[in-house]
């Protein structure tokens, strides 16, 4: 399930940062030299095998590839990930992104914790990664897991809810597509793992989504 | 003949029941004679008869005869499908062994039985228990369970027709051959209604190397079916769900009668029509109720009772009153809309006039016009006495899968011995080694071995040969999902003050605002909260509300029915003079017949019509909505080869609808290609999304293999990190494990009974025998109307994924201007 992927990118403009939004789950931040993204959910195959749920363990091997490909593509540096890196206690998924992270020593990661990153902090300190409990901030942007507050005067991007949309066309047809969640200060990412469902709700006011396919990207 | 009757196990029978002035019928009095001679075998009888005391007391009788056969502990299992009948059930057979004399104990055990209750009766077995097939394989994940089941010398299984199509099927077979393992003489009896495949039934039962009988009861049931019409045909709308103008004749039938069971199809509608009847006549609130799956437990208990004691003049049900305990006052059955099938219609009819020499009477309430025609055809099919088989099913994995952790939680299993134990059972009769091994190898390894993960321990092996399961927790979670029934995830309504309404599906809920106005039990209730899979209510004196859409309710019209529906509509024109419903929608038909076309049964009508909406297609080959799903897929898949095309597809029982917004190609010429019987198969499979449809069946497959956790409605998500939809894991396991079996078996079950292979053929021979007619239609006809607004859809296309939302785009963009 390994393949070359094609990667379609669209830059948006918020507050006064330029942000290219991808069809490959991610944001690419150039200015930061940094790619944004949310709920990769590792260890949760491995977290359901352990519970005699038997999952394919290349689950997270295609995830990883993915990211790499993604690093490479855009000569990224640093990881600013919203949350939900890691999905329930430790596991050997845990150990296989361990692993596949020694070939990338110049990456900073940086990690905003989400609901599901509940491990202890030593754990954290293994990956090398720098921690935020809550928030980060960079410039004008804050970067949270889930955007329960209202946005005040920094541009909120966020995960968590896994967002997806319903296109609908004439002679009543649906699709059901992932996609970025965008309004005028605030921007939801989708989920990166693919082991993921999708959520449809629309919970933002005047908000412009961005859905995509494995060859596109386009507003809804 | 003469030996048996003068046993004194006969005789001491034949003297209680001549004490309380009965006769045995003659079916009884040959099962217990066949029972006697150690025959294992099926009784088919009507309800009302006694045939529970068929089985039932030959057990009694043998034992009279030969107690030195009959062990301490469990003698009889008695296997039904519904819980609610057991608890009579062994009231009736306690009452009889206490006059006769025995001091047998009789008890219960189902998910509703006490957990004390249940631990008493793990020290010590009654000797008879009266169970459903899951509480039986809940047995089997017990430590040292072989213990009870050592000296069973007989199984019932009653209702086996209930049973017979559905997974149930399978547990009970499974369960009758692990008792049969460890009570080798047992003998196997199943009791069942009438269905078109009796032979089978028996075979299915009973797969082993004894002597097998088959007893049929001379008694038939009177029926008397009556068709409810409206005063003029335009007031029955052409389509829609209601017929609202219809509540003013069911009142005065509520009337008449001392109490009626008014039967819809779904409880989205049973609700509906117990707001129309009560505010129709405000008099009957508080005489009438409303029975559905989705209230209350204790709240149904208490209808049930009520409607025993003859306190209700009314009860608006679904499905969920079609089985079970006879109600006694019950004299008079409604049936609203389609029934669906004659099995189910004449189950409901014998719903009413229940003692063996009463007439069931039973009223057929039309939603649309084109209803009239089907109650005209399960007339015409009861006049003929064609009833549709109930087919087992076979080589299901999941079943196989759950089957062996339950063994593996209860007392550990050998693969070889139990290999030759599901063998010989119909299911997986022929089930090869390869496959079994590779459900050893799912359990304990987690998948095949190229993913075999090294931290998966569902299943280990121990040290002496033995499959067992060691964490406790597994064992837990496996008990928790045991069972093959799957329900959508539910959530509770409650009200603040903390009374309970029922249950509805997230999937409603999820469209709710807080405050929004719903209906459930007849009430309207407004939407105030959700919390921990809990929706908390008040009441609303709101006029308007939303009623709750349950999914299911969405049974295809069986074969043998559309049969009679097409002979039926083929003389719609020229009905005999007895045929009132025909006659009365003789105006209708005419607009049809004038408009476009009444097909005759030897020809095929389709009708193009253009529209705003854009270019529609109509095809009527009446073969129920599973057929027609699949034919409108082949149809438009063949019509996009000549062109390309997006088709939006509608179904019902009737026919399929193709739009596009394109003009459709099809004309004179290429219509009988198009309709062609050729390469059926391969079409088929090109033009179907197979995927998807297995998708859907395998979310059932899912649960039961337990790749999915049901949460249970009420209980907190104790194990929210687990939570998955069947959906991802379908498409997980597509891609990285293609060969899984359980894939194979979701594909297995669209081609078997989503596609209905076998019909689907049959269908399509027929259509290459017929004249094909093609008529264009200057607007919505009789038949294509109801189509158009009451149907099911779904999206066929060969355009690729972008391409189509680029389009779909432009012309929403389109529609804006």
């Amino acid at each position: 399930m390994i393949y070359k992927m094609h990667i379609v990118s669209k830059k948006i403009t918020c507050k006064d940062a330029v942000l290219e939004i991808t069809n490959q789950r991610v944001i690419f931040w150039e200015a930061q030299k940094s790619l944004i993204l949310s709920d990769l959910h590792i260890g949760k195959a491995a977290h359901f095998q352990k519970s005699g749920i038997p999952i394919p363990k290349n689950v997270l091997t295609t995830d990883l590839e993915r990211l790499k490909q993604l690093i490479l593509h855009f000569k990224a540096e640093n990881l600013i990930i919203v949350g939900d890196l890691f999905h329930a206690a430790y596991n050997k998924d845990l150990d296989e992104f361990k692993a596949w992270l020694i070939q990338f020593p110049y990456i900073k990661i940086r990690l905003i914790k989400g609901n599901h990153d509940r491990l202890s902090n030593a754990i954290y300190q293994q990956f090398n990664m720098e921690v935020f409990k809550t928030e980060l901030t960079i410039n004008s942007l804050k970067f949270v897991h889930d955007a329960v507050e209202k946005p005040t005067n920094s541009f909120i991007i966020s995960g968590h809810i896994h967002p997806g949309v319903f296109i609908k066309g004439r002679g009543k047809q649906r699709i059901k597509l992932p996609c970025f969640q965008v309004t005028e200060n605030q921007l939801i990412l989708p989920a990166f793992s693919l082991f993921t469902g999708l959520n449809t709700r629309q919970s933002l006011q005047k908000c412009k989504n961005f859905a995509f396919t494995n060859d596109g990207i386009f507003e809804v | 003949m003469s030996n048996f009757k003068e046993t004194s196990g006969y005789q001491i029978i034949q003297n209680w029941m001549e004490e309380k002035g009965n006769t045995p019928f003659s079916f009884q009095h040959q099962t217990w004679e066949r029972y006697a001679n150690n025959f294992s075998g099926m009784v088919v009888a009507p309800t009302g008869f006694g045939k529970t005391f068929s089985v039932f007391l030959a057990v009694v009788i043998d034992y009279l005869n030969y107690p030195e056969n009959y062990k301490k502990g469990l003698k009889l299992i008695w296997i039904s499908p519904l819980r609610s009948l057991a608890k009579d059930l062994a009231k009736a057979m306690t009452t009889a062994v206490e006059e006769i004399g025995l001091d047998w104990e009789i008890a219960v055990r189902n998910g509703d039985t006490p957990t004390n209750i249940r631990r008493k009766q793990e020290r010590s077995m009654p000797d008879i228990l009266l169970t459903t097939p899951e509480t039986l394989h809940l047995l089997f994940s017990q430590k040292r369970n072989s213990r009870w089941f050592k000296n069973v010398n007989c199984i019932a299984v009653d209702e086996w027709h209930e049973l017979l199509g559905s997974k149930r099927g399978v547990l009970t077979e499974l369960a009758i051959a692990r008792i049969r393992n460890l009570s080798t003489k047992t003998r196997i009896w199943g009791i069942t209604a009438t269905i078109g495949n009796l032979e089978e039934a028996k075979n299915v039962l009973i797969p082993y190397d004894v002597k097998t009988t088959m007893i049929r009861a001379k008694e038939k049931k009177n029926i008397d079916i009556i068709s409810l019409l409206p005063d003029q045909v335009e007031e029955l709308s052409w389509a829609g769900h209601l017929g609202k103008t219809m509540s003013s004749k069911i009142i005065p039938i509520i009337y008449e009668n001392t109490t009626t069971l008014i039967f819809t199809n779904t409880r989205n509608q049973s609700e509906l029509w117990y707001q129309i009847i009560i505010e129709e006549e405000p008099d009957l609130i508080g005489q009438i109720a409303i029975h559905h799956g989705s209230i209350d437990k204790k709240q149904r208990n208490f209808i049930e009772d009520a409607i025993s004691n003859g306190m209700l003049k009314a009860v608006v049900c679904t499905s969920s009153l079609d089985l079970g305990v006879d109600f006694k006052p019950v004299d008079c059955v409604i049936q609203i809309g389609s029934a669906k099938g004659i099995a189910r219609f004449m189950q409901r009819a014998g719903r009413s006039g229940h003692s063996p020499f009463e007439r069931s009477k039973i009223y057929a309430v039309p939603t649309h016009s084109l209803q009239l025609i089907e109650v005209a055809a399960v007339k015409e099919a009861v006049k003929q006495n064609e009833i549709e088989n109930r087919n087992p099913f076979v080589l299901t994995y999941d079943v196989l899968v759950q089957f062996l952790v339950t063994l593996a939680v209860g007392e550990g299993f050998k693969p070889e011995e139990t290999y030759q134990l599901i063998n010989k059972i119909h299911a997986f009769y022929y089930l090869t080694k390869e496959e079994f091994n590779w459900c050893i190898h799912f359990i304990t390894k987690g998948g095949n071995t190229l993913n075999a993960y090294e931290e998966f321990h569902k299943v280990v092996v121990d040290d002496d040969g033995f499959y067992r399961v060691k964490s406790r927790r597994i064992a837990m979670m496996h008990r928790m999902n045991i069972g093959v029934i799957v329900s959508e995830a539910m959530l509770m309504v409650k009200f603040f003050s903390g009374g309970y309404i029922g249950m509805i599906e997230e999937y409603f809920v999820s469209k709710l605002k807080k405050g929004d106005a719903f209906v459930l039990g007849g009430r309207v209730l407004e939407m105030k909260q959700i919390k921990d899979m809990k929706v908390l209510v008040k009441r609303s004196k709101k006029k308007k509300a939303i009623t709750p859409s349950w999914l299911g309710g969405r049974l295809p019209l069986t074969s043998y029915l559309t049969h009679f529906l097409r002979l039926k509509l083929s003389d719609a024109l020229t009905p005999n003079n007895r045929e009132k419903e025909l006659k009365f929608l003789h105006p209708l038909l005419n607009n049809q017949h004038i408009n476009s076309h009444i097909p005759n049964h030897d020809e095929f009508l389709v009708e193009m019509i253009e529209t705003k909406e854009g270019f529609h297609l109509f095809a009527y080959p009446f073969e129920g909505r599973l057929v027609h799903e699949i034919m409108a897929s082949l149809i438009a898949y063949r019509i996009s080869q000549i062109a390309k095309r997006t088709f939006t597809i509608a179904v019902n029982d009737y026919g399929f609808e193709l739009l596009s917004d394109q003009e459709i190609p099809l004309n004179e010429e290429n219509i009988n290609p198009i309709f062609s019987k050729e390469n059926l198969i391969q079409d088929v499979t090109a033009s179907i999304n197979a995927s998807e449809m297995a998708s859907r069946k395998f979310r059932d497959i899912a649960v039961v293999a337990g790749l999915v956790i049901q949460t249970q409605p009420g209980n907190k998500k104790t194990s929210k990190s687990l939570q998955s939809s069947s959906g991802l894991i379908f498409r997980v396991l597509e891609d990285y494990e293609p060969d899984n079996l359980l894939l194979k078996q979701a594909y297995n079950e669209v081609f078997d009974y989503e596609l209905e292979k076998v019909r689907l053929q049959a269908a399509f021979k027929r259509i290459s025998e017929s004249k094909i007619i093609l008529k264009n239609a200057q607007n919505f006809t009789p038949l294509s109307f109801p189509l158009k607004v009451d149907s099911l859809r779904g999206t066929m296309s060969n355009e690729d994924l972008s391409k189509r939302i680029e389009r779909i785009q432009k012309q929403a963009l389109k529609d804006l201007k």
